[in-house]
């Protein structure tokens, strides 16, 4: 679990990036004393600090200065000001990216999630597996009962999402958000057939009715 | 200054002249001159004020051209009274003194108006980045709780996002060259980063994206590329037509990377098509239903042109659209790792 410190003064944003974290698997550190930000930070040590740069007391390129003077934890500069002087900046001081508001938050998860994997070595096993099916992420492949099938990059996005929402209910659209997430733009025709496929590959290694369809509602695993 | 326009200035010297002529004719005569003399006199009149009238007429044009000339040669034309060289005559210094207080007054209207303009700015600069944590908020709130709801909220958002943007880039969008920061950025990085951020309004609109191996790199300023990327985005999904489709495409000859963005929609019809980069213009398109502000475009092409990006578009009414882009070739060395 790796935990994030979100330093941010407005209330709303604080919260619902606390929200948006939680539910893609962080814990959240809510700095509360923006006086006394520097020890805060020293208090509870955190894997990543999302640090908005116009604050209340001091602002973010000084306690990013602050924070390198005892650490080297990774930090990404949030911002509403997107000049290039703000930008270079904060690399300057130590940041380690930047990113600006209003941010889509697909790219700020991805951007928390490469820059976590580029600091700490990957913790994650690149296998998903759940009712003895299993899915290996670094060559694609579905297995079952020592069968294999070979998934292509739409096919094993969408199972990634299925198996990590396993037991409940998948609404098409986020499915297919998740994918655009992901740089594959899939429509509504084009998933329900890689889904077909996919059905097609469970039944060869020997897997029926594994994944349902609930009718206007989305898919089920 | 034109010889017949002199002298009909010159008129009450010449009819007080003739006068005092007559006068001395009249006098001279009634004491008894023989009238050859008289005449020798008038003669010689005659030729001094005529001298004297020729001579004062080059004078004075000589003068008032070299005054024209100095005006031609100055970059700014409103600082004559300030380089030209002070007059020595008095109607000439009264006039002088007329245009330095007329300048004067003028340049203190100018510098109070540029310093207001400023100021607009600068509060249209901070209102637009103050707008933006309430619109980040919203993106979250919505993002967090997800239903059909929301996520029309998100298309709408986003085209607020967009128009934040446009107001920002046009005040901004004068002096570029303080705020721009050329990199190596790879093109399908920027268009992904495009698409991700109009994800919803895509989704929204069924748009089905298509993109074609732009894996070149350009050297261009992330930012600016991506807010005219999303300008061009909102125009294909504004004027977007059946079955919607935006695709991608890289085009490269010779070194020079060309960008093709390619949409199906309604298209521009040709009498249109030469004048869609005017500020303001709106079009046949912008009539009939589709509000448009006529600024998006004409931004683009400003800042292609800040950038040294060439844009080109190709329409046809009913046929969709060809926004094509071409970045200016990195003739600088690469830094070796």
């Amino acid at each position: 679990m790796y935990q994030i410190m979100v330093i941010e003064d407005d209330p709303v944003i604080q919260e619902e990036l606390s929200v948006l974290l939680k539910s893609n698997g962080y814990e959240v550190i809510l700095p509360k004393d923006f006086f006394n930000i520097i020890s805060e930070i020293q208090k509870s040590p955190s894997h990543l600090i999302l640090l908005d740069i116009n604050l209340p007391v001091q602002d973010g390129f000084k306690i990013c200065s602050g924070i390198r003077t005892f650490s080297n934890v990774p930090i990404i500069f949030v911002t509403s000001r997107n000049t290039d002087m703000d930008e270079l900046n904060s690399i300057m001081l130590g940041g380690d990216d930047f990113i600006t508001k209003p941010y889509n938050t697909s790219i700020l998860l991805a951007r928390i999630a490469s820059l976590l994997k580029r600091t700490y070595a990957s913790e994650h096993a690149e296998v998903l597996t759940y009712q003895e099916v299993t899915l290996h992420l670094e060559n694609s492949k579905i297995e079952y009962q020592g069968n294999s099938a070979e998934l292509t990059k739409n096919e094993l996005k969408i199972m990634v999402f299925l198996f990590r929402n396993a037991g409940k209910i998948v609404p098409r659209a986020d499915l297919v958000e998740y994918l655009w997430d992901s740089q594959l733009y899939v429509d509504d025709n084009a998933l329900s057939v890689n889904i077909t496929r996919i059905r097609e590959k469970l039944k060869s290694i020997g897997v029926t009715d594994f994944i349902q369809t609930k009718h206007r509602q989305g898919y089920l695993i | 200054m034109r010889y017949k326009e002199y002298l009909r200035d010159q008129l009450p010297a010449i009819v007080t002249h003739i006068l005092s002529m007559l006068l001395c004719v009249v006098f001279l005569s009634a004491i008894d001159i023989q009238a050859s003399i008289i005449s020798i006199l008038l003669v010689f009149w005659i030729l001094i004020v005529a001298i004297y009238i020729h001579i004062r007429f080059f004078l004075r044009k000589r003068y008032f051209a070299e005054l024209l000339l100095q005006l031609e040669r100055l970059d700014k034309k409103y600082l004559i009274s300030e380089v030209m060289e002070h007059p020595i005559l008095t109607e000439d210094k009264i006039y002088h003194r007329l245009l330095k207080a007329a300048n004067k007054s003028m340049m203190e209207q100018v510098s109070e108006s540029k310093q207001e303009r400023k100021e607009y700015k600068e509060y249209i600069e901070q209102w637009i980045h103050d707008v933006k944590t309430p619109i980040s908020a919203m993106k979250l709130l919505c993002e967090n709780n997800k239903s059909d709801i929301t996520r029309k909220l998100m298309a709408e958002l986003t085209k607020v996002s967009h128009y934040t943007d446009q107001a920002l880039y046009y005040a901004r969008s004068e002096n570029v060259e303080k705020d721009y920061f050329i990199k190596e950025v790879s093109l399908s990085e920027i268009i992904h980063a495009a698409v991700a951020e109009n994800k919803q309004l895509l989704l929204q609109n069924h748009i089905s994206i298509e993109i074609n191996d732009c894996d070149n790199t350009v050297y261009t300023d992330e930012k600016w590329i991506g807010f005219i990327l999303n300008q061009l985005i909102a125009n294909a999904v504004k004027y977007s037509g059946k079955e919607p489709k935006i695709g991608f495409e890289e085009n490269s000859k010779q070194g020079q990377v060309v960008l093709i963005i390619r949409d199906n929609g309604v298209g521009i019809s040709e009498s249109d098509l030469p004048r869609i980069f005017e500020k303001g213009f709106t079009g046949e398109n912008g009539r009939t239903g589709k509000s448009s502000t006529g600024i998006g475009l004409f931004l683009c092409k400003r800042l292609c042109e800040k950038l040294g990006i060439g844009i080109a578009v190709k329409s046809e009414s009913g046929q969709g659209t060809q926004v094509e882009l071409y970045f200016p070739k990195g003739d600088f060395v690469k830094v070796q790792e």
